[in-house]
């Protein structure tokens, strides 16, 4: 899907992506790795929206840099949102289907048949300015997919998601996998990743640390404790009902919101879910992980 | 293009740019009808060329509104969106020159080809077009350099910026203060020279050309063009250099 010969690319001085000569399979992929690890940065280039400053970089074949036309068969969702605030959401997706040479009519189908796959429908006409993080999060995926590409990228798509969302959207992503297109997903936090796919890329210091199937990483990343930010409606309701978790190792109150550290992240988010979808401990709005837990397992690492 | 119509304050600054062409086709109407009248109020080449001058207000009103055009999506980071969709970075400024271009083009060259409709109209003969068959391509070439110099130069100062207010206090304060400055350094040197810094008076000075005025230009016709075609390329440079999907900060 997408194959790279000593690619870098720098920033004047800086340097984003180092020397990186990868294959990526069909299927999805996950890109994991720290803030300014170089994920973004990867992502760019594979959309083609860098220019490499050195090496080669294709995408089903074909060279991606000054090639328009390839562009009709990739989907990117980036990090950052990307929106006009006064727009509806049909009207923002509508529009920027309509750049990939749809008619009017066909774009705004198209486009209502992304909403509905990202469960955003209902707030198809709501102007984007009213949306909650998550429902912006999902816009920006629907206007990925809208025109059916064979690849999605999409960098960091679960950021700011509360927990059923982001169950439904890794069920999403999934099903995209299994239908055969190919998705290179990015994201700071193993166990969302891991959640979609067993094929990852460890991405840190513009340089590709590990690929394949990276169970030993995972182990280790397990032995560090892992921080979590809840923003929820009544959030000393869930410090209560989380207390009780084992592996809960401290909490600390927040405007809003409550931080949590778990020395057993996957079980954690397991619960956290349940909650989520049982309302025993009120509505969880928002759930963020910093990217100071990879951080720490990436300098053990690169020390190893 | 469309958005900019929905607010009643540019409907009705469209509107009011429409005031001096109905001034100049009751002038014409009544030089076509009463012969005394005709003796002040004929049409001449002179008559679209200060037409199209008087229209210079409403050109700046109309490009300053387009402000936000690429600033907008700057600000909203729709760029990258956009450049990763199938559309080149020149398609895309194609694009956004058009609402500039339609806009000063609707107060100029469309009121001024009509006043030349409605002047064989009320005369009840071509006898005034043939005998100055140069103002058709006159006002379409001066309507054109007029357009594309101003859509140049709000595009690229709305590349500059993700606040189109700051853009819009740019764009103005070149208009302005190359005009004032044009004048004070007249003032000092007593040269008409100067000229060269005022984008508006090297407009002025390709009109007097394009419309056969006798008025002495400031500077050399050529020298005007130049001019004019440098703050185009270094606009499509701006535009180059500024219109990317991911911005660098090295």
């Amino acid at each position: 899907m997408i194959s790279t010969e000593h690619l870098s690319k720098w920033y004047g001085q800086v340097s984003g992506l180092n020397d990186v000569t990868v294959k990526v399979p069909p299927g999805i992929t996950g890109l994991l790795g720290p803030n300014g690890a170089g994920k973004s940065t990867f992502m760019k280039l594979v959309t083609g929206q860098l220019k490499p400053s050195k090496g080669t970089i294709e995408i089903l074949g074909e060279p991606i840099w000054g090639n328009p036309a390839l562009y009709h068969r990739i989907g990117f969702c980036p990090e950052q949102d990307a929106f006009y605030e006064r727009m509806t959401g049909l009207g923002w997706v509508t529009a920027l289907v309509a750049l990939n040479g749809l008619e009017p009519a066909e774009a705004e189908a198209a486009a209502r048949r992304a909403l509905e796959a990202v469960d955003l429908l209902d707030a198809a006409e709501k102007k984007i300015g009213a949306y909650s993080k998550g429902m912006r999060q999902r816009v920006k995926m629907a206007q990925a997919l809208a025109h059916e590409p064979d690849v999605l990228i999409l960098d960091e798509p679960l950021s700011g998601m509360d927990p059923l969302m982001r169950r439904r959207t890794i069920r999403l992503i999934r099903e995209w996998g299994r239908s055969g297109k190919s998705v290179l997903v990015s994201s700071h936090i193993l166990h969302e990743i891991e959640s979609m796919t067993s094929n990852i890329l460890l991405i840190n210091n513009g340089r590709i640390l590990a690929e394949g199937n990276v169970h030993q990483i995972r182990e280790l990343i397990d032995t560090h404790p892992h921080s979590v930010f809840i923003r929820a409606e009544d959030p000393k309701a869930l410090a209560r009902a989380l207390l009780v978790e084992d592996g809960v190792i401290s909490m600390r109150f927040e405007p809003g919101a409550v931080s949590v550290e778990t020395a057993r992240p996957d079980a954690f988010y397991a619960r956290l879910t349940e909650m989520a979808a049982s309302g025993e401990a009120g509505v969880i709005d928002e759930v963020t992980s910093p990217d100071d837990n990879l951080q720490a397992v990436f300098k053990y690492l690169v020390k190893q | 293009m469309a958005s900019l119509f929905q607010y009643r304050w540019f409907q009705i600054l469209l509107l009011v740019s429409f005031g001096p062409f109905v001034v100049r086709a009751v002038q014409f109407y009544f030089a076509s009808t009463n012969a005394q009248v005709a003796e002040f109020l004929a049409a001449t080449p002179d008559t679209f060329r200060e037409f199209l001058s008087q229209q210079g207000l409403f050109v700046f009103l109309v490009v300053i509104m387009q402000s936000g055009l690429i600033a907008d999506d700057r600000r909203t980071n729709a760029l990258q969106l956009y450049l990763s969709k199938p559309l080149t970075r020149v398609e895309y400024v194609l694009g956004k020159l058009v609402p500039p271009l339609a806009f000063v083009l609707g107060v100029t060259l469309v009121p001024a080809l009509v006043l030349l409709i409605l002047q064989i109209v009320f005369a009840g003969s071509v006898t005034f077009l043939r005998a100055n068959l140069f103002l058709l391509p006159a006002i379409t070439l001066y309507s054109l350099i007029q357009a594309l110099l101003s859509a140049c130069a709000i595009l690229a100062l709305s590349s500059l910026s993700k606040s189109r207010r700051f853009v819009a206090v740019m764009y103005a304060g070149i208009v302005f203060f190359t005009a004032a400055m044009y004048q004070v350094l007249r003032a000092i040197t007593g040269s008409r020279k100067w000229a060269v810094i005022s984008p508006g008076e090297m407009l002025d000075v390709i009109a007097n050309g394009i419309f056969r005025s006798r008025v002495e230009p400031a500077v050399p016709v050529y020298v005007a063009i130049v001019v004019v075609l440098v703050i185009v390329g270094v606009a499509l440079v701006i535009l180059e250099r500024r219109i990317r999907a991911v911005e660098v900060v090295a």
